[in-house]
């Protein structure tokens, strides 16, 4: 590098980006390097810091590297620590030159001031250059013999590091079994601390490949160690404490005269000020009693009251970090909060995270005593000027409906909703009154009437236009504008654009004919037109399944669309009780505040460098698995599912018969078989021209009347492939998969225009995929060319297909890689996309 | 494993990096970026303090302008890493004397990165008691505790005491006068209905000292609580003397406090340390005694007109009085003119908040003094959503008044030396979430 012109070395002005001032810095400091004169360390001191100030801000200054270690020959400690954090920083990339600062390093770590002999190990230890490791074991062996119990501490954290940039080098110099020797022995608690931290690191990692570190580290959770650490519990500092506690709640004493007396020991841990070492002991003291279930009860008893301490002490962040955990109790044992309920009512100010939770927890803990205070507190938060809020308010209002003996009020306060004439609250109180007459079908007088009234104008949303339209159908008799309402709503066709819409109209308008023919048979007439010259897939084929069925025989599709229905008596839960046990088992960590667990987020493998998670770094990620939506509009998307699915199983179950007017199932051949069944045999007999296309119902459903009207016939896959409608994958395992899989097909597929057309947000297609159950993990790229990522999951067995889709929106064409667990469903996979794909803007 | 950080950084709000510090290797260089990414130039900041991005999770917290960022790749501790984020932070206070800020992290850059490097090591936190790092972590640098040259002898030997059992006191200090100074310090937390029935209520406590004593003393703190009392009445067998006594639903010590002790006899024993520091906390949700009770009425004339009448009323005693109190009546955002007439104070109305601010500076007891406003709203001809009013908010602090009626019955110090000792002790009360619908 030349140097740079002398008039540049006065003081210049700070102009941070330029090369000139690094360089400058290297000048001055080369000065500084041998000078021995008065005052050099104060010169020298404000060098460094200009040097570390550059590099906090990301200038590259490793060029200085070596006038850097040349200055470092001082008795100046501060200036020491600088340089020491210098190389820490650019060591990794500078290999050769970190070679320079060994020397002196070394050197102090020999100083007779332990303060220095500290210092120095802890950077050696941090340079992490894998090709010095030789000259790390023997300060480290020093360091841990130390008669200074600071040099004895960072040396345990040293071999840690030592492990982490060469394991075996580590393993080999026998410092695991060092560090065992010391934890078990050091008269300093924060020596035993960190040895134990260091220990535990090490044989977790070390398990997978050894068996002797398996033992070690069950060793770590044995009677003996766990006796000695707890005894010295009051020694540690409240960090330390933390790590103790966490060792200690994975030990299980064999009788309960010992949880007891660790429970005894520890009690006075839940009154410390450090929330980390309450929440700590918490879960000790909940795993410990597992199986004694009134004692476990006796411990939420307890620890009630220092979590609600912590709630409502410290930054938004703690309590929310705390309410996390809070939540999770209250979730696994409701009743044993219900008094506590005024707790969770939510201040004007608090942050949404914080008022989503306890909206949760209020709608938990609500029972037969404490309801009517609980809604009407929700109600007041329905009037909120915060719109999410609000509606999150009304739909825990239907959800303690649904789960309450007091309905009879609610539902006046739900009705009541309706007349705020907000457009959000009328939309949510909609949905929620529709569930609710799902469920009691005797309050749909009082409903009705009120329903009613409401012009559907003044509903815009999908979801609860539908609801409307589903009430409008099933209550027609009840409802004197009915008919009237429906046809108003099919002069509108053309404007609507939800499919999901159009699909309950055309079921609603049937409906209401068989009760009122007269009044609706203009609007039927209008309605199946409308629906017949659709461009949706499924809008098109219900009302073609209509007209034939109307065709057919009056009085069977009458009983297709109106059958008696079974009130649904349980709505299902969204989480699995073993992964709820899961997230329970990992208390006090992450997994609580994602409500997942660990394996679903922790993932190892990014780190490695394999070209596919940087292609997914590329691409923003989409769809379910990645946490990039909203929590609240996750929150609608799981109670979407839950409602389709419940629907689904109740009416398939009861009749069979697609009155719950969803366009869901349209891969749901249970739903196709039943239809099979029930339409009369002698209908099979016309289905001559096209084989019945067991994956694509709808088309089957077609074939069964002998129109051969299919759209998209495919290859014919032999058994009927079933998709997981709530399949999961995180994007590590999908990674994983993809990497080890081989292709089993790749071809070319091709896009409808319409398509094409849709693909102006790539958003619609992972909709429009996702209800053919084929759900995005990554997605990007631009006009004309995107990427896609898709996966899907057999519906009985877990076997995964992965899907690359690489579409080129101006040529119409797609290219498509499937990857499948299963390699002989991967054809009736290519099929079932390719179909999937070609429906795509058929809307 | 309760890692907290594998790397920390601070950022300005601009998202500007004011210091970084890797702990570990398992998270990439580029964090930064993400956090102003995915975090910080979205809607997303001030969603959630928790995100994850990527294989990483970000825990971050704004302090004053500065965010502070935590990046871990592992399953971590979450409460851990906050409570850490938050002892870093008021240690970096002691250091610098108070403001916490961008400015501050400027100036004192080299301290702070001295200060990360002893606090953590390789993610796991290690002291952070400001008391023994003054020791050896001094802005001056130069002296090192452990040099042997015999001038530099007032200091000890730190490291022994950086874990110690008394690891938040120093032996040998002195003072001339010994004085303890005791807070308690009480906020009101209240959410009251529209028709002024109370829906939640509680108060959380701070008992802060400052000590200044000589040598290594022993203090015991008896309070007006429950247990305390009862255990005491039994271990004496005289009945307790008629009296209030608070019954506390919760207690946190500081880690000087002997909890053992305190299970056995309920008795607040402990070692302080020198300087200032937050003794207990606690809290109470039983018999608390609102300061103020607020009357509103509210009334919608019409469209275009609003009539607001609020009257606070007072309730301790009649020889105290409230400093600072602030009410704060919403009003709705097309406000166009207000008028007020108030019997104490002033008032105005802040069209930045949507509030009628009034405040008055000080507030005897058993008084009521009453606003009333006119409030003309512009009519807006679409606008036929009714106005949704947000609750009435209030500050206040009274001094020598405890919402709870704890008292400190007394506070004994006991050092070997026999000194005498000055105690003295405040109260105040201080609103913490007032809200009273209206």
């Amino acid at each position: 590098m030349a140097p740079p012109a002398q008039s540049q070395r006065s003081h210049s002005p700070s102009q941070p980006s330029g090369k000139g001032e690094v360089s400058d810095l290297k000048m001055q400091l080369r000065q500084l390097a041998g000078s021995r004169a008065p005052g050099t360390d104060d010169s020298k001191r404000d060098l460094f810091k200009k040097v570390i100030s550059y590099m906090t801000i990301g200038i590259d200054v490793s060029s200085v590297f070596s006038e850097m270690v040349m200055c470092s020959a001082t008795s100046d400690i501060v200036l020491k620590k600088m340089c020491y954090l210098y190389v820490g920083n650019y060591a990794k990339y500078n290999p050769d030159l970190a070679l320079l600062t060994i020397n002196f390093l070394q050197r102090d770590c020999k100083d007779e001031d332990p303060m220095i002999r500290g210092l120095a190990l802890r950077s050696l230890c941090s340079l992490r250059v894998p090709n010095l490791v030789e000259y790390l074991v023997g300060p480290l062996g020093a360091g841990l013999k130390d008669g200074n119990s600071y040099v004895r501490m960072v040396a345990a954290v040293g071999v840690l590091k030592l492990y982490h940039i060469s394991g075996s080098t580590c393993v080999d110099a026998d410092f695991p079994a060092l560090l065992k020797h010391l934890m078990l022995n050091d008269p300093d608690a924060q020596v035993v601390a960190n040895c134990l931290s260091a220990l535990q690191e090490i044989w977790g990692l070390e398990a997978s490949s050894s068996e002797e570190a398996v033992r070690e580290r069950e060793a770590l959770i044995s009677k003996p160690i766990i006796y000695y650490l707890l005894n010295r519990i009051k020694e540690f500092s409240e960090w330390a404490q933390c790590t103790v506690l966490e060792l200690v709640s994975k030990y299980a004493p064999p009788d309960s005269n010992e949880i007891f007396d660790i429970m005894n020991l520890l009690e006075d841990r839940l009154q410390h000020a450090n929330g980390a070492v309450v929440l700590a002991t918490i879960k000790l003291f909940l795993q410990l009693t597992l199986s004694m279930t009134d004692v476990h009860q006796q411990v939420y008893e307890r620890i009630k009251a220092p979590l609600l301490t912590l709630v409502s002490s410290g930054s938004p962040e703690q309590s929310y970090a705390v309410l996390s955990h809070l939540h999770l109790l209250v979730m696994r044992a409701p009743m044993l909060f219900a008094s506590d309920y005024k707790h969770f009512y939510c201040q004007y100010n608090e942050p949404f995270y914080v008022k989503k939770l306890k909206l949760e927890m209020l709608t938990a803990v609500a029972n037969e005593s404490n309801t009517y205070e609980i809604v009407t507190e929700l109600c007041e938060y329905a009037a909120n000027v915060d719109i999410p809020i609000a509606r999150e308010s009304i739909r825990a209002v239907g959800k303690i409906a649904l789960q309450q003996y007091d309905v009879n009020a609610i539902v006046d306060r739900l009705l009541q909703f309706l007349e705020m004439e907000k457009d959000y609250v009328t939309a949510e109180t909609l949905v929620l009154v529709k569930d609710l007459l799902r469920k009691y079908p005797q309050w749909s007088h009082d409903c009705i009437a009120v329903i009613g009234n409401i012009s559907s104008n003044n509903v815009q949303e999908p979801k609860a236009k539908a609801a409307l339209i589903w009430m409008l159908g099933e209550y027609a008799q009840d409802m004197q504008d009915a008919p009237y309402a429906l046809e108003g709503l099919i002069e509108d066709w053309e404007d609507e654009n939800s499919p999901e819409v159009r699909l309950h109209l055309l079921t609603a308008v049937m409906k209401c004919f068989f009760r009122r023919p007269p009044e609706t048979q203009k609007a039927l007439g209008a309605a199946l037109a409308a629906g017949l010259a659709d461009m949706h897939q499924d809008v098109h084929d219900r009302a073609l399944f209509y007209y034939r069925l109307l065709q057919n025989n009056v009085s069977v599709a009458n009983s297709v669309v109106n059958p008696p229905k079974q009130a649904v008596s349980v709505f299902a839960d969204t989480q699995s009780s073993e992964i709820k046990d899961r997230i329970f088992d990992e208390f006090n960590s992450l997994s609580v505040l994602y409500q997942k667990p660990s394996y679903m987020f922790t993932d190892k493998e990014h780190q490695g460098p394999f070209a596919f998670s940087e292609e997914l770094g590329n691409l923003s990620i989409g769809s379910e698995p990645a946490d990039d939506i909203l929590p609240a509009q996750r929150v609608e998307a799981n109670d979407e599912d839950l409602l389709l699915t419940t629907i689904e199983k109740e009416e398939n179950r009861a009749h069979g018969n697609n009155d719950s007017a969803y366009n869901a199932p349209a891969y749901d051949s249970s739903l196709s078989q039943l239809a099979v069944s029930q339409t009369d045999g002698e209908l099979l007999s016309l289905d001559q021209t096209v084989p019945a296309d067991a994956p694509q119902p709808s088309s089957a459903i077609d074939d069964l009347f002998g129109l051969g009207l299919s759209i998209a016939p495919s290859p014919a896959p032999s058994p009927p492939l079933k998709l997981n409608s709530k399949a999961v994958l995180d994007p590590s395992t999908f990674q994983q998969k993809w990497r080890q899989l081989s292709v089993s097909i790749s071809q070319e597929g091709s896009l409808s225009p319409q398509g094409v057309a849709a693909m102006m947000s790539p958003q619609a297609l992972l909709h429009h995929m996702q209800s053919h159950y084929i759900h995005c993990i990554a997605s990007g790229g631009q006009a004309p060319n995107f990427k896609f990522f898709f996966f899907a999951q057999k519906a009985d067995e877990p076997a995964t297909f992965l899907v690359e889709c690489i579409i080129n929106s101006s040529m119409c064409k797609a290219q498509i890689k499937i990857k499948a667990d299963d390699q002989s469903a991967s054809q009736a996979f290519s099929a079932l996309f390719q179909s999937a794909l070609s429906k795509f803007g058929m809307a | 494993m309760p890692v907290a950080a594998s790397a920390i950084y601070f950022l300005n709000l601009r998202g500007d990096v004011l210091i970084n510090r890797l702990y570990r290797d398992d998270v990439g260089g580029n964090m930064v970026d993400a956090f102003r990414m995915h975090i910080m130039q979205t809607k997303e900041l001030g969603t959630c303090p928790v995100r994850q991005i990527g294989g990483c999770s970000f825990f971050y917290m704004r302090i004053s302008n500065v965010y502070i960022v935590i990046v871990v790749s592992s399953n971590a501790n979450v409460a851990c890493a906050f409570k850490f984020v938050v002892e870093a932070v008021s240690l970096f206070k002691s250091y610098f004397g108070g403001a916490f800020d961008e400015d501050a992290i400027r100036n004192n850059f080299v301290l702070i990165y001295e200060l990360l490097d002893e606090i953590m090591d390789f993610g796991y936190p290690q002291n952070l008691s400001p008391e023994i790092l003054k020791l050896y972590i001094t802005q001056e640098g130069v002296r090192s505790p452990f040099s042997s040259k015999p001038s530099d002898k007032p200091v000890p030997n730190a490291t022994l005491q950086v874990t110690g059992a008394v690891g938040w006191r120093r032996e040998g200090l002195v003072y001339k006068k010994n004085e303890v100074f005791l807070d308690i310090v009480e906020s009101v937390n209240l959410l009251m209905s529209s028709k002024g029935s109370v829906l939640r209520c509680d108060v959380t406590g701070k008992v802060l000292m400052k000590c200044f004593l000589s040598g290594m003393p022993d203090l015991k703190l008896g309070l007006n609580d429950k247990i305390g009392l009862e255990k005491e009445s039994q271990l004496k067998s005289r009945p307790t003397k008629s009296g209030k006594s608070i019954e506390l639903d919760d207690v946190t010590f500081h880690q000087c406090v002997n909890l053992t002790r305190f299970n056995s006899e309920k008795t607040v024993s402990f070692v302080p340390p020198d300087g200032e520091f937050e003794l207990m906390k606690y809290r109470i949700t039983e018999g608390v005694t609102l300061p103020f009770r607020v009357l509103p009425t509210i009334k919608e004339l019409g469209r275009t007109r609003m009539e607001v009448n609020v009257k606070v009323k007072s309730v301790f005693g009649a020889k105290m009085f409230a400093l600072g109190v602030v009410i704060k009546i919403p009003v709705p955002k097309q406000t166009a003119k207000t008028n007020f007439q108030v019997t104490s104070g002033r008032a105005k109305y802040n069209a930045s908040i949507d509030c009628l601010v009034w405040k008055i500076r000080k507030f005897p007891g058993q008084t009521e003094p009453t606003l009333s406003a006119e409030v003309e709203l512009i009519s807006t001809i679409a606008e036929k959503k009714s106005w949704t009013r947000p609750p009435i908010q209030m500050e206040f602090q009274v001094p020598m008044f405890t919402a709870s009626g704890l008292r400190v019955r007394f506070l004994k110090v006991w050092e070997k030396s026999g000194y005498n000792t000055v105690e003295w002790v405040r109260y105040i009360t201080k609103a913490g979430s007032y809200e009273i619908r209206c």
